[in-house]
């Protein structure tokens, strides 16, 4: 077995296959919540797994490498400062996760090592192996990960991807991570056939044909680099934002987090990390009062600069955004990636007016 | 993570989320909203994001406190509750049970309310029980009872992207029910169109096809000349001269002059043309409201005049109510007028119905509303989940007419200004760590459920009611799902409902039999005179970072920093009037009290007004209300007052 190998799990081995891997690890799947809702979840039993799932409005990459909530240490005060490093990182394999999320696992894993490595983040990657499920249809009407080349399917980054044929996976082996669940299991896999990789090829090509959201991200790149985007255009955009921060925290690669201490019961404290968000006030805000970023529209022009501009594609190897749609599903108004790269793209050739001027409020 | 859903109790929309406990110790590790929920659909606000970390805290009352001397001491669970019940009974065999008061809150679940009203008016036998809503917006309950028939939003939340106008009135809904503020720009991409009427410029601009922003307290002159357009421009529905008080309402108007309106209202006649036309061309129209206009001088007028805008338009009504609970708390009736399901305690069959159902006689006489029994009306007080210190008017009298009671006890999760008061204080649960049942701003009941174990020896206000009836020899349910039971078979608003029903979906909203609207005519009132001495009007609103008295929501890190200190705000034409910079320290004055704060100028902000924030943790602009009510419903008037402002030396 290599990495590289495309092999065929059979639908009838699926359940014996991960009862054997639930073994060394926990496993993490889609599974059925209250009133058809699907999240990711520790699963007690493979059967539990909702393959047919569509996709997850909580990233599962993210929240199991780098939660919403993390304990980082505790200590108590007095005379000696003794401080514990919360260890508690279980093995697991996430199961059922789409590329998009994949490839934004990978974008984050790149950040938290370099150029110093998170130690929280890389205990929790260096336990996690990703079996990526290939999306035979975009799931929903917002995906757009065609753009952003990051799905429907992967050509790398997963350790184990699986595309569903029907009666079987192809099980594909894409790290030495992933040959190294695939290797003991060895008898629930099988060598897949041209017609195997052919049925692969005819999924792919569909899929493709199937988005119904684009993102020209090019056009928009270059006039977010060269700050070409009227201020106006963002204070526009601002004026409708209810500041949830949705769009931050379940962007799969947003990786901005605050830290603070909370008292425990037993009077030690915990340093606890949790997401932040570059579209609160309060995340530029300096002790002075003044605040770098003062208006909605600062902020959102802040959120795309970090998604679109040069600089960062150069740092990170890829523009911020995998196109998951996660920011046009969990936004209370409408600025996700592709409606604000849409807006950007009209405001460069027929400037529209605002449609009133943003008002001011204490930030 | 839970696999349980539960109900957002941080604001009336009622999101549904999952919750995930730390695995260990206090906290949470994660959270996300339900997709399939109709409100919540994938999405959270600020509050719902960050808030629930604010409830689970070290600081959070642990044991229950009983004063002993000038102190508050830790005490079992026996001792607060005996020490209640015995206080109870003495008062009310030496003064009468008219000698206890009760104040619910509009946060706890609808089996709690029933169940304290059950405890108040059939155990300890009091008139005297009324609800937090009392300081909010029960102006709207007998003004919608007579005249679109049920004291509720007609529609969901789920249902507002289809309307086609909306009359948005008094309410910054944009900063305080994201999800309603989210739909009104959904509506707006569809084609609907807003009217939008506030002294201030809210975040509804960009909405806004039309703003108005009338002198605040001139509310009634502009409806009723509304209502006077569409009338004699025959803009209603056709069914509309056949409904009830057709006529009366059209007499009631003869004295509308639109001249007055630029004089009274500071708005142009055209603009309650234009508003009338968009609102009768653009169907079905939504007619909604806030804290603006229910907390006025003549707030239930006010309200039957807009409701009678939406049944002249063949439209809805949506009062836009903040608290989680805040409908279902009135549904269950805690109320000082009604029992369980509005039915009035003036009547005698309501009295026999419920005589029968709680096995008691009711006490028929006319309770006090929370205002009167914060005023030192009672000498005993109970109150569950309600920082009164800070939410009634005039706090500084408050206050001290709280500690001249003989006795208070207060349920709370934190050790509030109105706890820090009491000789007995039960430490309460959170929503996160109780069962029960949420009521939403779209009568939607909804189940709330326990996903963390109760903070310390805390315990659910159901527990407490329980405990203290028990004291009184009387047995009342203490599991949620045999309330709601009881509820159901009582309460015939409410008969559909079961816990078996809510395990299979999202609950459902409530029906109300088939009620017949009926238009109300609106006499001319009297404007509030002018106070030269008080040269300015308080202009009071909700912001998107904090609920209530801050109790919860000054405590949850993100949001405080998001919004650390309130501030007052003036145009900036007054501020260089009087010769006041921003940032400088000023303090706001009536004729009750006054508070201090720092100065922001904003063009959003009319001249000759003073903007405060409300319900702020700690000092709160009701320091500036006097007790002075709506004649009808009792709610105090925060709006409008007149205020001076200086600088502080
Ligand atoms: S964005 Fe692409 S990879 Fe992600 S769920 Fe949608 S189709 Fe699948
Ligand atoms: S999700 Fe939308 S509304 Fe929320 S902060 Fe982001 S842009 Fe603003
Ligand atoms: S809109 Fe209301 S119910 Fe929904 S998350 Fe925010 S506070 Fe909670």
């Amino acid at each position: 077995m290599n990495v590289g190998d495309k092999l065929i799990l059979k639908k009838n081995n699926v359940s014996d296959f991960f009862y054997s891997l639930q073994e060394q690890m926990q496993l993490i799947a889609p599974k059925q919540r209250f009133a058809g809702d699907v999240v990711f979840d520790l699963v007690n039993s493979p059967d539990e797994i909702v393959w047919e799932y569509g996709h997850d409005i909580y990233p599962p990459g993210k929240r199991y490498l780098f939660p919403h909530y993390e304990d980082m240490f505790s200590y108590r005060q007095g005379e000696q400062i003794a401080i514990d490093v919360a260890a508690d990182v279980p093995r697991q394999a996430i199961v059922g996760i789409r590329s998009c999320d994949v490839t934004a696992v990978r974008f984050q894993e790149r950040f938290f090592s370099s150029p110093i490595v998170d130690p929280f983040y890389k205990t929790r990657s260096d336990n996690t192996v990703l079996f990526s499920l290939v999306c035979n249809e975009p799931p929903k009407k917002d995906c757009f990960c065609i753009c952003c080349d990051a799905g429907p399917y992967l050509e790398s980054g997963f350790d184990v991807q699986l595309t569903d044929l029907g009666d079987r996976f192809l099980y594909e082996i894409g790290s030495e991570k992933g040959l190294d669940v695939s290797e003991p299991r060895e008898k629930y896999l099988e060598a897949s056939t041209e017609q195997d990789i052919a049925e692969r090829k005819r999924i792919e090509l569909h899929a493709d044909s199937l988005f119904q959201t684009a993102s020209y991200i090019a056009k928009a790149i270059i006039y977010i680099t060269s700050d070409e985007v009227p201020d106006e255009v963002w204070e526009e955009l601002g004026s409708t934002c209810f500041r949830c921060a949705a769009c931050t925290n379940l962007c799969p690669i947003c990786t901005c987090y605050t830290v603070d201490d909370r008292p425990e019961p037993d009077g030690s404290f915990t340093r606890c990390r949790s997401w932040d968000s570059c579209q609160y006030a309060g995340f530029t805000r300096e002790a002075s009062g003044h605040n770098p970023r003062p208006t909605f529209g600062s902020r959102v022009k802040r959120r795309f600069y970090h998604k679109a501009s040069f600089q960062y594609i150069m740092r990170d190897g890829r523009h911020g955004c995998v196109g998951c749609g996660r920011c046009v599903s969990s936004c209370l108004t409408k600025l996700d990636l592709p409606s604000v790269v849409k807006r950007i793209r009209r405001a460069m050739h027929d400037y529209i007016e605002p449609i009133s001027k943003p008002t001011a409020f204490l930030e | 993570m839970n696999d349980k859903p539960t109900t957002c109790g941080f604001c009336s929309c009622g999101c549904a989320l999952y919750v995930e406990p730390r695995k260990s110790g206090l906290g949470i590790s994660g959270l996300c909203p339900s997709t399939t929920h109709p409100v919540s659909t994938g999405r959270l606000c600020i509050k719902g994001w960050n808030a629930t970390t604010s409830l689970i805290r070290v600081d959070r009352l642990q044991t229950p406190l009983v004063r002993k001397g000038n102190e508050l001491q830790p005490a079992s669970w026996e001792e607060a509750l005996s020490v209640t019940a015995d206080v109870l009974k003495r008062v009310i065999s030496t003064s009468g049970s008219e000698a206890v008061g009760v104040i619910g809150s509009a946060k706890t679940t609808n089996e709690e309310c029933y169940s304290l009203v059950k405890f108040a008016r059939a155990v300890l036998r009091t008139p005297n029980i009324d609800g937090a809503c009392r300081f909010y917006d029960a102006s709207l309950i007998p003004a919608l009872i007579d005249t679109i028939g049920i004291p509720a939003s007609q529609i969901g939340v789920e249902q507002l992207a289809e309307a086609g106008s909306m009359l948005i009135a008094g309410a910054n809904v944009m900063e305080q029910l994201a999800h309603i503020g989210s739909r009104i720009q959904d509506a707006v991409e569809n084609g609907c169109k807003v009217v939008a009427v506030d002294p201030r410029k809210s975040r509804l601009a960009p909405q806004a096809g039309l703003f108005l922003h009338p002198k605040p307290g001139s509310d009634l002159t502009w409806v009723r000349a509304l209502l006077k357009t569409i009338l004699d421009r025959k803009l209603y529905v056709d069914a509309a001269p056949q409904m009830p008080g057709f006529e009366e309402l059209r007499a009631s108007l003869d004295d509308v002059v639109i001249g007055v309106l630029p004089q009274v209202c500071g708005i142009e006649p055209e603009a309650v043309v234009e508003a009338a036309t968009i609102l009768a061309e653009n169907e079905p129209c939504v007619v909604m409201f806030g804290l603006g206009v229910l907390q006025q001088q003549d707030s239930t007028i006010l309200v039957k005049a807009l409701a009678n805008v939406a049944l002249l338009l063949g439209g809805y009504v949506m009062p836009l109510r903040g608290q989680n609970n805040a409908q279902g708390a009135c549904d269950m009736g805690v109320l000082k007028d009604y029992l369980p399901g509005y039915e009035p305690i003036s009547s005698v069959e309501t009295r026999a119905k419920w005589e029968s159902a709680w096995q008691c006689a009711i006490n028929p006489q006319a309770g006090l509303s929370a205002i009167e029994m914060v005023q030192g009306g009672v000498k005993a007080l109970l109150v569950f989940g309600e920082n009164v210190a800070l939410s009634a008017p005039n706090t500084e009298q408050t206050i001290s007419a709280l500690e001249k009671l003989d006795f208070l006890a207060v349920s709370d999760l934190y050790l509030t200004e109105t706890a820090q008061l009491a000789d007995v204080v039960f430490p309460a649960c959170s929503f996160l760590e109780k069962d029960g049942t949420f009521t939403n701003i779209g009568r939607r009941v909804q189940r709330v459920r326990r996903v963390i174990d109760p903070i310390g020896e805390s315990k659910s206000d159901l527990e407490v009611i329980v405990g203290l009836a028990s004291a009184f020899g009387k047995e009342m349910a203490t599991d949620p799902s045999a309330v709601m039971k009881e509820i159901a078979a009582t309460v015939p608003l409410y008969a559909n409902f079961s816990y078996e029903q809510f395990e299979t979906g999202w609950g459902e909203p409530w029906r109300a039999s088939t009620p017949t609207p009926r238009l109300a005519p609106i006499h001319a009132t009297d404007l509030p005179p002018e106070e030269p001495d008080y040269p300015y009007q308080l202009l009071a609103s909700r912001i998107n970072f904090h609920t209530q008295t801050g109790t919860m929501s000054a405590r949850c890190g993100i949001l405080t920093r998001e919004y650390p200190e309130s501030v007052v705000e003036i145009n900036p034409s007054d501020a260089e009037k009087l010769k006041l910079r921003p940032g400088r320290v000023v303090r706001v004055s009536s004729k009750t009290g006054s508070l201090t704060r720092r100065l922001a100028v904003s063009d959003a902000v009319p001249q000759g007004c003073v903007h405060v924030p409300h319900y702020f943790g700690g000092d709160s602009a009701n320091m500036l209300a006097g007790y002075e009510c709506d004649s009808i419903s009792g709610v105090p008037v925060y709006k409008g007052l007149p205020v001076k402002i200086e600088a502080v030396s």
